[in-house]
């Protein structure tokens, strides 16, 4: 098993390697970078922002209900969802989302293109097929999920503000003075990042899982839920890693 | 020309080529025959390169596969047309964008072009009026000629074939062979066709090889076959009723 462990990473270093060639024409990759951009990225804005707006309402409620204190002044309750959006949920959360999403998209494609022979058929061509296949993607998905997570945050305090004028939990003003209070534009640098290399890890590794599958149509839904699993358990890994890296 | 010497191939300890020597022909179609499981794809996937032998070399003209790089195979798989067994027409494009695909990438072609040219590749298959229709809403056998019309983009030097009559009905499969066949002559190509079906053999076999639990048993052509001594052949051959009864004079 640590074998086979280690075989599968050395196996995803050399499928990077491949995917990250030159491409043999870049009016070909541009014109896929545009395509998988509005396939992956912009796809996912429904989603994200559906959710986004949820749970920055949420948020609001349960910060509230937890902060009943009259010492403490309600404008915390904002600065609070404001922080716990930035931090965790655009990125992290966002990026478990996506990846059930963008992650079973990428394996499914490619692992039937794959037992289809399609991808053999590219390589006899001539053609690099993981560059083709594989590099615009994840170009396409480290370079603007950014976006997803900047549109996310601001969908979150929407969402947030929505709930206080509904409920009248908070007066809208102190919320309002929550979300602007001792900002530090350090958190948002640090989420795009996040962001950018979780969905480096989602495309990446939803491909290498795709690339490889075998077996059928059995085969190409085993590499799909693997390349979820995986991925989904590497995000919170990495959540880790970095928050320990970048804020502390 | 391609040549096969001495080519082994193993899996897990399995022996599935056993020391194979062949050689293919140009303006001919050569045939790999042999029951299902008994290496022949093996055999055609060493030979364009996507399975490496244990031992023994494969030579495309006078230059071996062993000994090329890999900007060499590169260049040397543009030469290469092949039809895979299920088509393996790339479902994100169109008939018409499928046969231009090997042509955006390696020429210089202005669009028009690339689309003139597709177009004249078509119509060489008999495929007319179905330029963007996608894979999928086409008919097994169309899907056949559109993946010998990507495969011919290029004008290439060698054209392998995997079943390529597999899931089609008789008069389709026929006329896919005539077709093979007839591209096979006129472009002076050198054809590998991997069967196991006796219609094809008989109609376009120029040059057989029968492969039987990893050795090359017999070599001969369409004329020659329904005469062989070898019993394993003879065995094959007779599965099928029409080979049976004019070997047997009925």
């Amino acid at each position: 098993m640590i074998r086979k462990f280690f075989e599968s990473i050395g196996r995803y270093i050399l499928f990077l390697k491949q995917v990250f060639r030159k491409p043999e024409k870049w009016k070909i990759f541009w014109r896929q970078f545009i395509n998988e951009s509005d396939k992956l990225i912009l796809s996912s804005i429904l989603l994200v922002g559906v959710i986004s707006v949820f749970i920055g309402g949420v948020l609001v409620i349960q910060t509230a209900s937890n902060l009943e204190n009259p010492i403490i002044d309600k404008m915390y309750i904002g600065y609070m969802v404001r922080e716990s959006l930035i931090l965790e949920f655009c990125s992290t959360m966002v990026a478990l989302i996506l990846a059930g999403k963008m992650g079973s998209n990428i394996a499914s494609e490619i692992g039937s293109m794959r037992i289809t022979e399609q991808i053999d058929a590219m390589d006899m061509m001539g053609v690099n097929s993981a560059g083709f296949l594989v590099l615009p993607k994840i170009v396409a998905s480290t370079l603007l999920s950014p976006l997803l997570m900047l549109l996310s945050l601001a969908l979150g305090l929407v969402g947030g503000w929505i709930v206080v004028e509904a409920t009248q939990i908070i007066p809208s003003a102190s919320y309002i003075t929550g979300i602007k209070a001792f900002y530090n534009g350090f958190y948002i640098f640090y989420s795009c990042f996040k962001m950018s290399l979780f969905c480096f890890m989602i495309s990446s590794i939803a491909a290498f899982n795709g690339y490889y599958a075998r077996g059928g149509s059995l085969g190409v839904g085993r590499s799909s839920t693997q390349a979820i699993v995986t991925v989904s358990i590497l995000i919170l890994l990495m959540d880790l890693v970095v928050t320990q890296l970048m804020l502390y | 020309m391609i040549k096969v010497e001495n080519l082994y191939k193993s899996f897990d300890g399995v022996e599935v080529l056993k020391g194979i020597n062949v050689e293919y022909e140009p303006g001919k179609c050569n045939m790999i025959i042999g029951a299902s499981g008994s290496g022949k794809t093996v055999l055609l996937k060493n030979l364009i390169g996507l399975m490496t032998p244990d031992s023994g070399e494969i030579s495309y003209g006078d230059r071996r596969l062993s000994e090329m790089h890999e900007d060499e195979k590169r260049h040397l798989r543009q030469k290469i047309g092949i039809l895979f067994q299920g088509s393996a027409l790339f479902d994100f494009a169109t008939v018409i964008e499928n046969v231009m695909f090997p042509m955006e990438f390696f020429t210089d072609w202005s669009a028009a072009q690339r689309r003139e040219r597709a177009q004249y590749c078509l119509e060489k298959v008999n495929v007319i009026g179905s330029d963007n229709k996608y894979p999928n809403e086409l008919s097994g056998g169309m899907q056949k000629r559109v993946g010998i019309a990507r495969a011919i983009a290029l004008n290439p030097e060698y054209l392998f074939c995997d079943e390529p009559n597999s899931g089609l009905d008789p008069y389709t499969s026929i006329l896919i062979d005539r077709l093979i066949s007839d591209l096979t002559k006129e472009f002076n190509m050198t054809t590998v066709v991997n069967t196991h079906d006796m219609n094809s053999i008989l109609e376009i076999g120029d040059k057989i090889g029968f492969i039987s639990k990893g050795e090359l048993k017999w070599q001969g052509d369409r004329h020659t076959i329904l005469q062989t001594d070898c019993r394993e052949l003879r065995d094959f051959v007779c599965a099928n009723t029409l080979a049976r009864n004019i070997i047997e004079g009925k």
